[in-house]
């Protein structure tokens, strides 16, 4: 087949999603290039599993195992040979517990811990906290945001029976004042029962009664007023909204509190209204309490207003000392979500997103992405985006939206099931977020006077960018290293997943040519010139080989799609640096250079990329580190990481040294290309003896 | 990838070591010495296991390859002429917790050192043993080794050597207690690597001869094996050595070996032509002295303690109230 055709081929199923010719189907597991270091994660120390701390209030609420394990070591270890002993033991348990959740296993850290290192139980008490351990997985939205939720709880009952136990108290006091001034308190047995059993036989209590009810002014509490004290009490003492507190004196209803989870927006708003009455009643009686404990309450100005007091009467600080309602969906139920929301009820509501793109309609389930943009213009709503793998590291913004005072909604991306992709749920999810395929945003109505200062996308990587860029590093054919800076598109994203296999097509390595471009590139073409060229993606295989496929035009249009949404947030989150359209005109910013240790581990994908023949170049894995090439010049020859010889600067140095070096190398790896001065004295010999070398 | 993946994603740091921290003074070895290749290997595998700066030691004899421990950035023991082996092992019995390497080269091991070099091997202590083979005694010049080939020409022996070399390999797996001998060459750096990181590994006495190259005293000596990667031999199995794809084109001669035999082990070490190269024996059964005689348990952190502190209470100056109860 001529290049020609070839490349109708390309065009042909870029176009129509058939393949034919040279092109081949992916039939392996296919992973974004970038994410070719992260195979097995169980040997990475990352973010996850966390740990569902009981108890905590804060970011200490969910806290990552590394995290506590770190903490643990710093503070316990001891200094010195033993330590190092404790420190490694404690690290091999660490991994071996992140084995077992990532294989399925299930409870809190204690147990697991005793499971994966019995022999270092004793540690665990060093550890200080305890919880649920839970990996990045389908259900890690719905029990960090619960368990966060939980916490948020937990710090509102505290305010809610200190204020409770307060106006009881007080209440209380009055009534009991109004008791001991009254005839009945007066009597000797109530003065017995005052003064107690110890001494009681050397008091004459007849006596003192008759004493107190000479000298004391008469002053019973009027009868309303005794009634709207005792009534208050009553309603104080019986809530149903909180879990009664240990020892606390409203702990007296005999009903279970009231529950407060849902799993549909409907129920919520049903056990909502049905509440309210007693919402309403209570809120007068704490208000009643409030005027009476400090001796405010004027019947002649309150009994009307408390009279007419009904749920029009509640403000949002009213319902802010109450329980939220917590509402678990799926995406599928937006409409319902948006309705719930715009009502304005003190509700958290957590929508997961499990499918970004259908196979057969990308454009319409791009919408997911949307939720969360569209209540954004309802003002008032707390909107919080993100992924279940930025979960942990934006813990801090989600617990701001549950303390928030209106309504919030939590849109989460789970991830697909994990039958779609050979990938651990943590990183496709991760790719979610990369791809800016669910981008991570925060709106806090609380947070500013305006729109840039309320809108945030921060959280993205590289959020001035149409795509994140990282680098990739590989081996070429011929074993030299390579490092390319190269974007995480949406196309990445959905490389990951099998389902979308029949829209890449593979391009044998000897027909990789520069026809083909790739899919940023693409994207930025002009239409016109874009219907002429072929887009690509880099992706490995199973033997971690580096492979190109071709993008057929449905999955492109959707990246297009993709990328348009994302430029609407940039829009909006950028606008606080009043930059965004001269930084949206502009070439992106260079990415920073990134540090070569941060990638573990060189993805070794072997690349048939043509050399330039007349640049020098070294065999690198084959250096047997003899020092004869860096003996002749080391900054033209340079060490590795694994102390093995690379060309660091052609041009730091001679011809001459670059073939003295290939003479003198051991093992015959430096090849010394062309000349790069041709002024060099002595050229046409130095060319002759480096023939033997190229 | 972005800073927000990589945030959550850090590199196993159990006290992660860099290669350099492995790295002690300059070596001074001749350039194109196969040494550096075998120290930057032992380098690359002390970062890989991350082996403690303080709980790892090298201990060498005499000669060119036993400059070793003053190039690793860990402790060591440049010793006397032949007895690596008996200081290593002191060191093991002592303290079995350390991980102890012994760098020694054909002379140090196989002439002045051969009686240790054979009880080490009965002893089978956990130690992980690189004989550095250049054929020649190179720090003194070029003088005859027993491993120097029949007929080379020295400044011991003008008129060429008389006798056949020695066979390290055939000596060590003619010791009843050997549990692990390999055979490895510098040029081939993955390989290198790949046997060093076995040998230490295994839980004994770790036999790998490294056939290096001498540029200085033995020139072109190996250039057949190195122009032609066809006459080395690789030795492959599901329990030994696993070349990577691109390594197994290059060198294309590989045969299937299994170190649990010992037969064949011995028969491949005598093979005169191709060099093999990769675990010709291995067997995790055999026990380790230090275990056999309870090593280190004669010595308890808490009795070293008492020692130390007993040893500094001679140097204390004491109140004069508490002088008299001192004495």
């Amino acid at each position: 087949m001529d290049q020609t055709a070839e490349i109708q081929r390309h065009m042909a199923f870029h176009l129509t999603g058939a393949p034919g010719g040279d092109l081949e189907s992916v039939d392996f597991a296919a992973r974004p290039a970038l994410l070719a270091p992260y195979r097995d994660l169980a040997a990475l120390r990352y973010d996850y599993p966390v740990v569902l701390v009981d108890d905590a209030v804060d970011e200490a609420c969910v806290s990552s195992l590394t995290t506590l394990v770190d903490h643990m070591l710093r503070d316990n270890a001891p200094r010195g040979v033993e330590g190092e002993r404790v420190r490694r033991s404690v690290l091999r348990a660490e991994r071996e517990i992140r084995r077992l959740v990532a294989a399925g296993a299930r409870g809190i850290l204690s147990d697991l811990w005793a499971q994966a290192a019995p022999d270092l139980a004793d540690e665990t008490e060093h550890l200080n906290v305890d919880g649920e351990v839970a990996d990045c997985d389908a259900e890690l939205p719905r029990r960090v945001v619960a368990h966060a939720w939980h916490s948020v709880q937990r710090q509102k009952a505290r305010r809610f029976h200190a204020d409770v136990d307060r106006l009881v108290q007080a209440l209380s006091d009055i009534l009991r004042a109004a008791f001991i001034h009254s005839e009945p308190g007066r009597r000797p047995e109530s003065l017995q029962a005052a003064f107690g059993s110890l001494h009681s036989d050397q008091f004459d209590f007849d006596m003192m009664s008759r004493l107190l009810g000479r000298s004391s002014p008469r002053d019973e509490l009027p009868p309303d007023r005794r009634e709207r004290i005792e009534r208050a009490l009553e309603v104080l003492r019986r809530q149903r909204f909180f879990d009664p507190a240990p020892g606390s004196s409203s702990a007296q209803s005999p009903e279970p509190p009231f529950e407060y989870r849902y799993t549909s927006c409907r129920a919520a708003v049903d056990a909502f209204r049905e509440r309210l009455p007693a919402v309403v009643e209570f809120v007068k009686a704490m208000s009643i309490a409030e005027l009476e404990a400090d001796g405010r309450y004027v019947g002649s100005q309150h009994d009307a207003f408390f009279q007419s007091f009904d749920e029009n009467s509640l403000s949002r600080e009213d319902l802010a000392r109450f329980p939220d309602y917590l509402v678990c969906v799926h995406g599928d139920e937006s409409g319902a979500v948006i309705d719930l929301l715009s009502s304005g009820l003190p509700v958290k509501v957590l929508v997961e997103t499990e499918e970004l793109l259908a196979p057969e309609h990308f454009g319409v389930h791009l919408r997911s992405t949307q939720l969360a943009s569209t209540v954004i213009g309802l003002m008032d709503v707390f909107a919080f985006q993100a992924t279940s793998s930025s979960l942990y590291q934006l813990r801090e913004r989600l617990l701001a939206s549950l303390r928030y005072t209106g309504p919030t909604l939590l849109s989460i991306f789970s991830g697909p099931s994990s039958a779609s992709s050979d990938l651990p749920p943590y990183l496709l999810s991760a790719a979610a977020l990369e791809g800016r395929a669910f981008p991570a945003f925060t709106y806090d109505p609380e947070a500013g006077p305006d729109l840039a200062s309320r809108f945030s996308i921060d959280e993205n990587p590289q959020p001035e960018l149409d795509w994140p860029i990282a680098p990739l590093e590989y081996a070429d054919a011929s074993l030299q290293r390579v490092v390319e800076q190269i974007p995480f598109t949406l196309v990445d994203f959905a490389a990951c997943d099998r389902r979308y296999a029949r829209h890449f097509a593979r391009i044998p390595r000897e027909h990789w040519s520069d026809e083909t471009v790739s899919v940023d590139q693409w994207l930025t073409l002009d239409p016109a010139e874009a219907e002429a060229r072929v887009p690509h993606v880099l992706v490995v295989d199973d033997n971690d080989r580096l492979q190109r496929l071709i993008v057929d035009a449905k999955l492109m249009h959707a990246a297009r799609r993709c990328r348009e949404l994302w430029h609407g947030l940039q829009e909006l989150g950028l606008a606080h640096r009043h930059l965004a359209p001269a930084l949206l005109d502009e070439a992106p910013p260079e990415p920073l250079e990134p540090s070569v240790a941060e990638v573990p581990g060189a993805a070794v994908a072997a690349v048939a990329e043509e050399t330039a023949a007349d640049d020098p170049w070294i065999e690198t894995p084959r250096c047997s580190t003899c020092n004869e090439c860096t003996g002749i010049n080391d900054r033209m020859f340079a060490y590795n990481d694994n102390k093995q010889a690379y060309i660091k600067d052609p041009d730091a140095g001679t011809f001459r040294e670059l073939v003295e070096a290939a003479e003198s190398c051991q093992v015959a790896v430096i090849h010394p290309g062309k000349p790069r001065n041709p002024d060099e004295p002595g050229l046409e010999d130095l060319i002759e003896r480096a023939k033997e070398f190229q | 990838m972005t800073p927000l993946l990589r945030q959550c994603l850090i590199h196993m740091a159990e006290d992660h070591h860099s290669l350099e921290d492995y790295e002690g003074g300059v070596p001074r070895w001749c350039n194109g010495c196969g040494d550096n290749a075998i120290l930057a290997a032992v380098q690359r595998l002390c970062r890989g296991e991350d082996l403690s700066l303080e709980r790892t030691v090298f201990v060498s004899g005499i000669g060119c390859s036993s400059r070793f421990p003053h190039y690793m950035g860990t402790y060591g023991f440049h010793g006397i002429h032949g007895r690596a082996f008996p200081i290593a092992e002191g060191i093991k019995m002592a303290r079995p917790d350390l991980d102890v390497f012994v760098n020694t080269g054909d002379g140090d091991c196989c002439s002045i050192g051969a009686a240790h070099w054979i009880h080490a091997i009965r002893y089978n202590m956990n130690l992980t043993v690189l004989l550095h083979d250049n054929f020649v005694y190179g720090l003194t010049k070029k003088q005859a080794s027993p491993t120097s080939p029949r007929g080379l020409r020295s400044n011991t022996t003008p008129r060429g050597s008389y006798l056949e070399p020695l066979n390290p390999l055939s000596v060590t797996l003619g010791v009843e207690g050997a549990s692990f001998v390999a055979q490895a060459v510098d040029w081939i750096p993955q390989v290198l690597y790949d046997i060093i990181a076995a040998a230490h590994q295994h839980r004994g006495f770790s036999f790998v001869r490294v056939i290096q190259r001498c540029p200085e005293f033995m020139p072109g000596m190996l250039d057949p094996w190195l122009q032609d990667p066809s006459k080395t031999l690789l030795l492959t199995h599901e329990n030994g050595l696993q070349l990577e794809p691109d390594l197994a084109r290059i060198y294309t001669h590989h045969r299937e070996h299994d170190p649990l035999d010992i037969d064949a082990a011995r028969r491949l070490a005598s093979s005169d032509d191709d060099i093999p190269v990769g675990i010709l024996y291995r067997n995790p059964e055999v026990p380790c002295y230090e275990e056999l005689r309870g090593a280190g348990q004669a010595r308890p952190a808490d009795r070293i303690r008492a020692s130390l502190e007993a040893e500094l209470d001679k140097f204390t100056v004491w109140p004069a109230s508490d002088e008299r109860a001192a004495a």
